[in-house]
């Protein structure tokens, strides 16, 4: 089921939370909607669930207006920040609820109902936990729990709010994979909401990148983070460094650049100057710990850099704190030209 | 579970005073009333309990009740619900209606029907005109009743609904529930202490009112006394043993009612201790 | 979800002793509501009785009576309000007038209507005291002595109250050959001896006996009597002091309810019973002076004779006492310390 919406605004109060927002979403496919807090991220999931409604724009849900349907018909499976689970119901009746409130006609019986579950269960690979109630479980249970509620109901389409945001490091690691596995085993059309980037370019077949109720850039994660399409995205994907261009000999067409992006492990760290964009920095702060260093360098004016290198270089190069030396880029991610 | 750091004497002291309080304005009293209401006997006890009067009067309290509790308790959900899951302009407002009974004397209350409803109130020539009899009469003393035990269940509510928040009700609708299933499945077991806990508040209140009852009654003897103005009356009859045998009814259903509340206050707790980490902040997600 | 259930339960406990009270009336019964004020209690529960088997035996009917006491002033308040008394029967003559004027339910000049100003008994304001009159009570001076606790209702809200206040007045005008201003430091200062004003005549006389405030309680002779009848003849005495003031609660039909209710006449034969001999009877074994100069005689060691005015000769009617002295702003108010 693909999904669909056109030009929705949503406003609370005085605060503009979505601005004319559009995207198409292909059935099967695994979008990330990515960006900071207030971005309206998670309100163009909750108004595509029909949890709030949009002031004006459209829905579609392969082609068929959503706009009238009320949430319970919508047939859309919506997994909560914070699980929402049915406190009051073992983990067996809160994967059925969805099987039990479907109208008479449609309802399965007991039997039908006890297959599907434990079907489910054995999908998420907790059947042994059927008749314990939510708070006898992990963080990391409770939302494979939520999510295999939300499949009783054979959604077309998959909603997650924040789905790993409560949990620790290394069960959000895990889920991760997880998930992707997971999507990649049922192809259930899925949105997923979040503000971790490492999440979304982990995860996602297409990254949704909002900024202050607007889409920044739709894009693939590869393109996303190689090709920003603006500065907000270019900081958002990972970090950068600043360097004020000098000479004018960047561009072609003779537009002084003003400002480059570059990334972390694009720097080249020499003992002397490389070009006129070397920088001469002191290096601040060494981090051995990890796969990659990560050095913090400053340089006389105060700007901060970070540079990532592998421990080979590290080593080749010979450096340690307090020493100087220079930083050339070696890619631009992003430039920035004056006027 | 925090730390103690008084002296052990002053929390001695403290609960020392505490159980005095106790001992003196509870205990006494119901003391009081028990040896009063048998000093004449058990059998005088029973009979004037089973005095036609006597018997009227507690039909008519229990009667009260029974209509009174149920419509609060439909009502306080409803408007507790409102109140804690939506955002409306008549909010403020309702609030405030909602705590008015609570705020105003009881005499006050019940002058309130008299007014609307009495001969010469508001409404009093319509009724009349159509033979209806409010004031004086049945209708007037479960509306006074209504009136003084709204609050009850709504204001046990409204902190549980807030503090459960609109999640599992989302969860819910979007497996597929329609608005009474939510509620019945889903809201219900939730807030199923908090509203029992009303119950039990709103019953008391509705069979011990005496201010309000007493301005819209009529005092009609057999027809329009509930326990409480039967009390009254058995009193001003110098007919002290029957008024605290009458009175011993009214301290039993008090002792039920701490009982009930007590045992009621203690699942809760435990409950929510138990469920601690489940406690949902309500952040608002953009 | 055991819990349910026994709500249920309850509800259901509740709902079946509902059913098995005796709700409706049944048929060929007839109700009459009298609305009475607070000491005629005991009165009126044998006369009904004595009633109910008259009108049975005359005319094959059961009447079922309904009694309402209440304060005098309350009680008339409430049936303007719409209390559906087919009779009143109040403790001063303008508490019905008040009904009269204000609700129309019966003619302004109702008190006409039967023998004696509608009055089939009297009676008349005593001292209540303690055994023995440790404080040695005898008359009205007594009660404005200094270091005297004097126990009586409110005048604003008690019918018996106003009896009281007028009395007291009555014997100031007597003894001070009509001097208005001594009467008025008088009865200052006997309101200056009482400490707590009780809203109606039955509580004052709890307050005197049970609660044990007071070194006297100014009240109704009937409700003197009563007291020390229940409460122990060996606790108090009656004191009656050289005058007093005739105290004439009336009764009347109101006709516009008994009209409507269909019960006229049996309103009617009810007030005209208590006139007779029958009547004066059970009036008269309540402490109620009777009418009847035979049923007089014969209980008159418990009525001894005592010098006695009326509100119409010293105050010219109630309407004109109660503007002067119970109104707002009038005397009482003028007067009270409290």
């Amino acid at each position: 089921m693909s999904i669909e919406v056109k030009a929705i605004d949503k406003t609370f109060g005085t605060f503009k939370a979505l601005d004319q927002v559009s995207l198409k979403v292909a059935t099967g496919e695994l979008v990330a909607l990515l960006g900071p807090s207030g971005s309206g991220k998670t309100t163009l999931l909750r108004i595509i669930a029909g949890l709030e409604t949009a002031d004006c724009g459209e829905i579609f849900f392969h082609g068929d207006d959503a706009r009238g349907k009320m949430t319970k018909d919508r047939n859309v499976g919506f997994v909560f920040q914070h699980y929402a689970l049915f406190r009051h119901m073992t983990v067996f009746e809160n994967i059925a609820f969805g099987l039990r409130v479907k109208p008479k006609a449609l309802r399965p019986s007991e039997k039908q109902i006890k297959e599907k579950v434990h079907e489910l269960l054995k999908l998420v690979q907790l059947e042994w936990v059927a008749s314990r109630f939510p708070s006898q479980l992990s963080g990391g249970q409770r939302q494979r729990i939520a999510l295999a509620r939300a499949l009783a109901i054979e959604p077309k389409i998959l909603l997650l709010d924040e789905p790993f945001g409560s949990l620790d490091a290394q069960v959000r690691k895990e889920l991760r994979q997880w998930l992707r596995r997971f999507h990649d085993h049922l192809h259930i059309t899925t949105l997923f909401v979040t503000h971790d980037q490492e999440e979304a370019l982990e995860v996602a077949d297409k990254i949704v990148v909002m900024n202050k109720g607007k889409i920044e850039q739709v894009g693939s994660p590869e393109d996303v983070y190689h090709n920003p399409a603006s500065v907000f995205v270019l900081n958002f994907l990972g970090n950068v460094n600043i360097f004020h261009a000098r000479s004018s000999a960047e561009h072609k067409s003779g537009e002084k650049p003003a400002k480059m992006y570059v990334r972390p492990h694009q720097l080249i760290v020499s003992r002397s100057p490389l070009s006129e964009n070397s920088v001469k920095v002191v290096l601040t702060f060494v981090n051995l710990a990890g796969s990659i260093v990560k050095i913090d360098a400053q340089s006389q004016k105060g700007e901060i850099f970070q540079v990532e290198m592998s421990q080979e270089e590290y080593r080749a190069l010979k450096l340690t704190k307090s020493d100087e030396v220079f930083l050339t880029p070696k890619n631009i991610a992003f430039s920035e030209y004056e006027i | 579970m925090s730390t103690r750091t008084e002296p052990a004497w002053i929390r001695r002291a403290l609960i020392g005073i505490a159980l005095s309080f106790l001992a003196l304005f509870i205990l006494l009293p119901l003391t009081v009333v028990f040896m009063n209401a048998l000093n004449k006997g058990i059998a005088i006890y029973l009979k004037s309990l089973s005095d036609p009067a006597a018997l009227a009067a507690i039909r008519l309290t229990l009667l009260t009740a029974l209509i009174a509790v149920p419509f609060n308790l439909i009502f306080g959900v409803a408007a507790s619900w409102a109140i804690a899951k939506f955002d409306f302009r008549l909010k403020n407002l309702l609030i405030t209606l909602i705590d008015l009974p609570l705020s105003v004397s009881p005499v006050i209350s019940g002058l309130i029907f008299v007014l609307l409803f009495g001969a010469q109130g508001a409404l009093g020539p319509w009724l009349r005109a159509h033979g209806i009899k409010v004031i004086f009469a049945l209708p007037a003393i479960i509306l006074t009743t209504i009136f003084v035990t709204f609050p009850m269940v709504a204001r046990e509510l409204i902190p549980v609904m807030k503090a459960f928040g609109n999640e599992e009700e989302e969860a819910a609708m979007t497996l597929g529930a329609n608005g009474f299933q939510t509620f019945w499945r889903v809201t219900l077991p939730n807030i199923k202490w908090g509203l029992l806990y009303g119950v039990i508040l709103c019953n008391a209140r509705a069979m011990g009112e005496f201010g309000a009852v007493s301005v819209v009654s009529g005092h009609i003897r057999g027809q329009t006394n509930t326990l409480p103005l039967h009390i009254e009356i058995l009193y001003n009859e110098y007919n002290f043993t029957a008024a605290f045998a009458a009175a011993s009814l009214l301290a039993m259903l008090a002792l039920v009612t701490l009982i009930l509340k007590s045992i009621i206050e203690f699942k809760y707790r435990a409950e929510l201790a138990a469920a601690g980490k489940f406690v949902i902040k309500m952040e608002n997600h953009v | 979800m055991k819990v349910r259930y026994v709500l249920i339960g309850i509800l259901i406990g509740m709902a079946m002793i509902n059913l098995t009270g005796k709700a409706w009336p049944k048929d060929k019964e007839v109700t009459l509501l009298n609305v009475s004020y607070d000491p005629t209690r005991e009165l009126y529960v044998d006369y009904n009785k004595v009633f109910t088997q008259y009108w049975k035996e005359k005319t094959g009917e059961t009447v079922v009576i309904n009694q309402s006491h209440a304060g005098s002033g309350k009680q008339a308040r409430s049936v303007i309000e719409g209390l559906d008394a087919d009779v009143v029967t109040l403790a001063l003559a303008y508490d019905i007038d008040a009904i009269a004027e204000k609700s129309g339910l019966l003619p302004i000049q109702w008190q006409e209507r039967l023998p004696d100003n509608s009055s089939p008994y009297t009676s008349i304001i005593v001292f209540l005291v303690r055994q023995g009159n440790p404080k040695n009570i005898k008359d009205w001076d007594d009660l404005a002595r200094s270091g005297i606790s004097v126990v009586t209702p409110n005048p604003k809200t008690s019918g018996g109250a106003r009896w009281n206040y007028l009395a007291a007045w009555g014997y100031a005008l007597r003894k001070w050959n009509n001097d208005e201003l001594k009467a008025k430091d008088f009865v200052r200062a006997v309101f200056k001896n009482v400490p707590v004003l009780d809203s109606g005549a039955r509580a004052s006389t709890t307050t005197f006996v049970e609660r044990g405030i007071g070194d006297v309680l100014i009240s109704w002779e009937n409700e003197a009597y009563l007291a020390v009848k229940d409460l122990g003849p060996e606790r108090f005495e009656i004191v009656v002091p050289s005058v007093s003031i005739l105290a004439e609660p009336p009764v009347a039909v109101v006709d516009r309810v008994a009209d409507q209710h269909g019960t006229r006449k049996l309103a009617e034969e009810y007030l005209n019973f208590l006139y007779t001999p029958q009547g004066q009877e059970i009036v008269a074994k309540h402490y109620y002076r009777p009418r009847l100069k035979s049923v007089a005689q014969k209980y008159a060691a418990q009525f001894p004779p005592i010098k006695l005015f009326t509100v119409d000769e010293v105050f010219g009617g109630w309407q004109k006492a109660q503007k002067t002295h119970f109104a707002d702003q009038g005397i009482f108010d003028q007067i009270s310390p409290l």
